[in-house]
């Protein structure tokens, strides 16, 4: 960056105007989704749910296992429901993650890297300001891919069964609505969580100009948490780490009726984590020289 | 503002909200101080209890057992589920859902008739209740409460005097101050072994609801660990009216569907063989029960064979683990320690809620008691 900054570009224009919002939204979204590599995570994303219904639906041959690892799944063949949020659940793991990261990468450190950024002189926007459509680029990006994986698997799930058997792991029978609901619910609790994933790659980002760094420390973490989730000796450790719920929260909802306590507190540690991030971003963001 | 103080103000605000945020969720609920609550009789306090009429209630129910099982034994994991949760509707109804892993096993009643659903073998069982609805006509003719039993229930300040007062033959009662269980103010009756009870616990706490009357909790302890070794309680507990449907099962389409009644048929029709009956006779006639009160031991006979047997693979079953190949006494040998005497020699296995002693021969003796009273049981 040259010695002219962000913050001295209004100084230099004659009349200030600010650049409409509406207009700084659309355009970062443009970014993001031309991007070949966000188009190549989102296919596969959309892919995973449809070969999950296809590999346990020819595997059993359509009647249940009785011996499986995954007893979300022994339903999933005769339901539309444990497919999406099965899913959900096998790709939080890693998968979606690395999605909202390389968005949060390439938001900052990566638009840094290729100059993109200087972009933004030319529409005099203030820092806090670009930190805010920056994380609402995330956001789309975090809502779209759960909601696509979601998507995918609902649609594959009524094609494999149609709406029969839409049942909960208490034995109950729910509705089309009742079960669209609760797919909805799953969807936005994980693009909450891979808000706040987001938001660490976002604050890690402000420091740095090498995305893969951002991708490589957020994964990183990410792995660490989940080791570090697996030792019972560090109990005391767990309500910290942000992925501790992201296996048993989501098989809650398929209980009747819900069990909201571990969603909650999940939902309550991703929006501590997201509060951290970004007040560490803007903190970053504000302070940075060029 | 300087951006510097800016952005140091927003750091520290920011942080300093979040990390309250992820304290909130690590802080462990219901670590409140005991709540303040009138004095009350242990006799008063079991009287009130079993007149108790439970109201609608919804709640969820925790157990931890520290009891220091040898882990890795079959059949050892039977308390071992992460947390169920209970409905009642004050009257006949009730819903109980375990959670284990990603399955739940469901148990749903409404007094006509009852329902179990496995959702790891999507299996759905269906208990009848045969003379249900008679049985509570007739309950209803005589006039009964419910949570009454006819005769002796019949006046729940009798009952409770002679509960105590059995109870008081052995074991001190008191009620020993209050506790805030699943954040509902309770009291503590607690049972302690009289000094000539020889038995390895040093306490049994039941905490009673002080408005509802309904046991909320209950904990061993066992002699030299501050711990409960076991407890079985209520972490989350609210009164009120629960949904209708909540009480109502259907088994949706696809579900296997068996009928218990049925099932116990099958299983009485299909006569086991000659030898099995042998042994479980035998095994039945020689359980034996001596001593009282705490130091209760039960001794029987299982037979020699019993302790080589390996269990034989079902056609079908293939890969069976080493550990499900092991016969028993390869299992004693691994867990247990080998002891000698009067009574003639073979395995104990301790525990910190009692021990068990098995022979050579198959003779064996459980209880909640230290070895020595064991063995002296078993030389009788």
């Amino acid at each position: 960056m040259t010695a002219t900054t962000w913050e001295d570009a209004p100084a230099v224009t004659t009349r200030r105007h600010r650049a409409p919002l509406a207009r700084l939204l659309s355009s970062e979204l443009r970014w993001i989704f031309r991007r070949p590599r966000t188009l190549v995570v989102l296919a596969l994303l959309a892919i995973f749910p449809v070969i999950i219904g296809i590999s346990v639906q020819l595997g059993t041959d359509g009647q249940p296992e009785t011996s499986g690892d995954a007893p979300l799944f022994v339903s999933a063949i005769t339901n539309a429901l444990a497919l999406p949020l099965g899913s959900l659940m096998m790709l939080l793991g890693l998968f979606l993650p690395l999605a909202v990261a390389m968005a949060g990468a390439d938001a900052i450190a990566g638009e840094q890297s290729v100059g993109a950024l200087r972009g933004w002189l030319l529409a005099p926007v203030v820092r806090g300001r670009l930190l805010g459509v920056k994380v609402f680029g995330v956001a789309v990006v975090a809502v779209v891919s759960a909601g696509l994986v979601a998507l995918t698997g609902l649609v594959t799930g009524l094609i494999i069964n149609g709406t029969d058997g839409l049942f909960t792991l208490s034995g109950t029978e729910l509705s089309l609505v009742d079960a669209l609901g609760r797919i909805g619910l799953a969807v936005a609790w994980v693009a909450l969580q891979l808000l706040a994933v987001g938001a660490v790659a976002l604050a890690i980002s402000t420091t740095t100009e090498h995305p893969m760094l951002v991708v490589a420390m957020v994964l990183g973490g990410l792995i660490v948490s989940q080791v570090l989730g697996l030792f019972d000796a560090l109990s005391w450790l767990h309500p910290f780490l942000l992925p501790d719920p992201w296996v048993s929260a989501l098989p809650d909802l398929l209980r009747d009726p819900i069990a909201y306590d571990t969603l909650g507190e999940g939902a309550l540690r991703a929006v501590s984590y997201l509060v951290i991030a970004l007040s560490l971003a803007y903190a970053r963001i504000v302070t940075r020289d060029g | 503002m300087q951006p510097r103080t800016k952005g140091l103000v927003a750091a520290v605000t920011g942080a300093a909200l979040g990390v309250t945020g992820l304290a909130l969720v690590a802080m462990p609920a219901g670590a409140d101080d005991a709540p303040n609550l009138p004095e009350i009789s242990a006799q008063e306090l079991v009287s009130s209890t079993l007149q108790a009429d439970p109201p609608a209630f919804a709640g969820s129910v925790a157990v931890h057992n520290d009891l220091g099982l040898p882990s890795g034994v079959p059949g050892m994991d039977f308390a071992d589920f992460d947390s169920a949760r209970v409905f009642h509707d004050g009257d006949d109804g009730f819903r109980v859902s375990v959670q284990d892993g990603n399955a739940e096993y469901t148990l749903v009643a409404n007094g006509d008739e009852a329902w179990a659903y496995n959702s790891s073998d999507n299996t759905a069982t269906r208990f009848a209740a045969p003379d249900g609805d008679k049985t509570r006509e007739q309950e209803r003719a005589k006039g009964h409460h419910k949570g009454q039993r006819p005769e002796e229930m019949a006046d729940p300040a009798t009952a409770a005097q002679e509960i105590v007062q059995r109870l008081s033959e052995t074991s001190t009662i008191t009620v020993d101050g209050t506790a805030r269980v699943a954040d509902r103010a309770a009291y503590e009756l607690v049972l302690t072994p009289k000094p000539s009870e020889r038995t390895v616990l040093r306490e049994v706490k039941v905490a009673i609801d002080s408005q509802t009357r309904l046991p909320l909790r209950l904990e061993v302890m066992a002699n030299g660990t501050p711990e409960p070794i076991f407890s079985l309680g209520f972490d989350e507990f609210s009164v009120g009216e629960q949904p209708e449907r909540l009480f109502d099962f259907t088994p949706p389409k696809g579900v296997k569907i068996e009928d218990a009644t049925d099932k116990a048929r099958e299983r009485a029709e299909q006569a086991p063989a000659q030898g099995e009956k042998d042994a479980a006779e035998r095994f039945g006639e020689s359980l034996q029960v001596v001593g009282e009160g705490w130091d209760t031991v039960v001794t029987g006979a299982a037979g020699e064979e019993l302790l080589s047997a390996r269990p034989q693979m079902q056609d079908g079953e293939r890969g069976m683990s080493e550990r499900d190949k092991q016969s028993a006494k390869d299992l004693l040998e691994r867990y247990g320690k080998r002891v000698s005497g009067e009574f003639g020699s073979g395995y104990v296995i301790t525990t910190k809620a009692g021990s068990g002693l098995i022979t050579d021969d198959g003779r064996f003796a459980v209880g909640a008691v230290p070895v020595q009273v064991l063995e002296q049981a078993l030389t009788k």
